[in-house]
């Protein structure tokens, strides 16, 4: 436990960040979306070499959206969560694509076809999955895909697809 | 080595081979294999709580036909098996023990009104 | 079936390998091609994009297991054990210890199965139908083992679930899962396998697709393909979940980094996991088999606040779920990282750049993919 505190310690002095150590081995740490980069790449040159995943939140009752980097350090055996807010309607951030090059890209490009984020410095966020799509970005919480699939490929005239319409 | 690889060949020439013969034989399936449903009306209490597990929403709860009303008045599930994944958790969630899964996999048919269960035939 | 469907004077062609290869899965690379060497390589992925991870914030916790086995057809029991083990950390439950047994040693035989899919695969790739048809027949020895103890072949069902798992091992399957990991691994140090080792398969597979440690760690590799590479480094050793720091196993590294140290890693890796089933089937406690409230599926269920981030060692990497609850008895949001993300994307264009059209199937294979858990 003693290092855990040690990455939290440190990354509340330099960048004021809050969080938590949830058990062994977990470290969960909210930065402001200014500072995500920095934090990253300090975290980076402190052994956090391996990206394992970025995700997306979407806290539609707050209209924000919360980007989750999972970072996970070969030496120091410990997986830090680092997580960040930014605005559901100007829902742009700096890409980290330059530190991870292929890897991270990869992730945002995912995170950019299915929550519409934008981030800024990667030249490659051609859809990824979705081919033709022309609904909005489709894992966002205020996308209803119950009703989108109902109308597009559903119909009320077959009887084994009537209860869909409850 | 070479002695080796020979007397594989001629162990393989003579050992039973890893297949079998399908229609003539097969597999024997083993005891909890989850396959088509059976359903006991009688011990049905109409809970619908298969239908609210359902991942698929594969069962609903309808109606005995006419003529059977009058002894089995409430609603009962109705299993479309082209939309069940077979995962048994309408079995597993069933109070009474009305819904069973069977042994049989031969389900493949090529009329799709014919993989709807109703609850009576 | 490569379809060459532009044709430039200067020599260069676009080829796609994929969708409709019979080798490449549901999945599609465009290459550009110089004469016989690729110039550059463009993942296609999509094709399986199922949206699980929408799907899951819709559904409880018991029906989100049935949905787990999906996410990658050729292993299903490990991800069914990433999801149980999210929604256990999440609403603390204390699985019973038998019930942690029974879930490594499925996940065991899964990570043998899988690697025996991977040995046919990348014999098929490579023009040795033997190894392809012998592996595929001893996989489904194990597939019957699955049949028994989950009741059904390939999709469990959700059999490892929240709690511990649905039902208990059957009588004889020990016995069973013994006979049958003896067939597959004739003694401590040999399988089957590497009897049908040939210089045609080595030949083709030996300095192909060089992968570096620097690049492997920078382009997120995990698994076997991590360790092709020479970095010593394992989830189930490095961030033991399940009862994994009970069991003594060896982590297999090869340091060449290409096509045949991960296929030798792959191999290793049966033999370890062998070891692991016959510890974990020897010290398997009796007792409950479920957490006694997960006993009986229920409808609602509430899952409390809080996020988990769980790391398991799947047989082609580092599978992970993300898991965001907001107290509702529905995940408010769950991320799935399948390791094959990574490897069919980024790490497969950079190895293909550079590449002979030939080797092509050979470093496609070697990687371990399963387009499933990639497109989720």
């Amino acid at each position: 436990m003693k290092r855990e505190i040690e990455v939290l310690q440190c990354l509340k002095e330099k960048f004021g960040a809050e969080g938590y150590v949830r058990r062994d081995r977990r470290v969960f740490i909210t930065v402001d979306a200014e500072k995500v980069k920095e934090a990253i790449l300090l975290l980076k040159n402190k052994g956090y070499e391996h990206l394992s995943a970025i995700s997306v939140t979407d806290w539609i009752k707050d209209g924000e959206f919360e980007i989750t980097y999972h970072l996970w350090s070969y030496e120091s055996k410990i997986l830090v969560t680092l997580k960040t807010r930014i605005k559901r309607d100007k829902a742009i951030i700096e890409s980290i694509s330059d530190i991870w090059g292929g890897n991270a890209r990869t992730h945002e490009r995912e995170m950019h076809e299915l929550f519409g984020v934008e981030f800024l410095g990667n030249d490659d966020l051609v859809p990824l999955f979705l081919e033709d799509w022309d609904g909005p970005p489709p894992f966002r919480k205020d996308f209803d895909w119950r009703a989108y699939v109902r109308e597009k490929f559903y119909s009320m005239d077959n009887e084994r697809e009537r209860s869909y319409y409850d | 080595m070479k002695m080796g690889v020979l007397a594989e060949v001629f162990g393989n020439m003579f050992a039973k081979p890893m297949t079998v013969r399908f229609p003539k034989e097969a597999i024997p399936i083993p005891d909890g294999y989850r396959g088509e449903h059976e359903f006991n009306i009688d011990l049905c209490i109409s809970c619908g709580l298969c239908s609210k597990i359902c991942p698929n929403r594969a069962i609903d709860m309808v109606e005995a036909p006419e003529e059977y009303r009058e002894k089995y008045p409430k609603r009962y599930p109705r299993i479309d098996l082209g939309k069940c994944c077979f995962c048994a958790l309408c079995q597993d969630i069933c109070p009474k023990g009305a819904i069973k899964m069977t042994k049989n996999v031969f389900l493949s048919t090529f009329d799709p009104k014919s993989v709807i269960k109703e609850p009576i035939k | 079936m490569i379809n060459v469907f532009e044709r430039l004077n200067d020599g260069k062609y676009t080829i796609y390998f994929g969708p409709a290869h019979p080798g490449s899965g549901n999945f599609g690379v465009k290459l550009e091609v110089d004469g016989e060497c690729v110039i550059s390589a463009r993942a296609d992925p999509g094709f399986l994009h199922r949206g699980f991870e929408k799907l899951m914030e819709y559904r409880i916790p018991i029906q989100n297991a049935v949905l787990s086995d999906r996410i990658c057809i050729l292993e299903s029991l490990a991800w069914n054990l990433v999801h149980a083990e999210a929604v256990d950390e999440l609403m603390g439950i204390d699985v019973p210890e038998r019930a942690r047994y029974i879930r490594v040693v499925l996940a065991e035989l899964s990570r043998i199965q899988s690697h025996l899919i991977w040995f046919g695969v990348i014999s098929a790739g490579t023009g040795f139908d033997t190894g392809f048809k012998i592996a595929f027949g001893l996989r489904d020895y194990i597939l019957d083992i699955f049949e028994m103890v989950t009741g059904g072949r390939v999709y469990p069902a959700g059999y490892i679930c929240p709690g511990g798992v649905r039902r208990d091992f059957p009588r004889g399957a020990k016995e069973r899962i013994m006979r049958v990991i003896s067939k597959i691994c004739v003694d401590e140090d040999t399988t089957v396998l590497e009897k049908l080792e040939n210089k045609v398969l080595k030949d083709r597979l030996e300095g192909v697709g060089v992968l570096s440690a620097r690049e492997a760690i920078k382009l997120g590799a995990t698994g076997p393909v991590l360790r092709g590479s020479g970095i010593k480094a394992d989830v189930r050793r490095d961030d033991p979940y399940e009862v994994y720091e009970c069991f003594e196993f060896e982590i297999p590294t090869m340091n060449e980094g290409d096509a045949y140290a991960r296929y030798c890693v792959g191999i290793e890796e049966i033999k370890e996991s062998a070891k692991i089933v016959r510890q974990a089937l020897k010290m398997m406690p009796d007792g409950d088999y479920i957490a006694p409230q997960f006993r009986k599926p229920k409808l609602h269920v509430k899952i409390p606040e809080g996020e988990v981030y769980v790391r398991n060692e799947v047989a082609r990497g580092e599978g992970c779920v993300y898991m965001v609850s907001d107290g509702g008895d529905k995940p408010y949001r769950v991320k799935i990282r399948g390791p094959s993300f990574l490897h069919m994307i980024p790490v497969l264009e950079h190895l293909l750049c550079g590449a002979e059209i030939a080797d092509v199937p050979a470093i496609y294979w070697s990687l371990n993919v399963c387009p499933a858990d990639m497109d989720r």
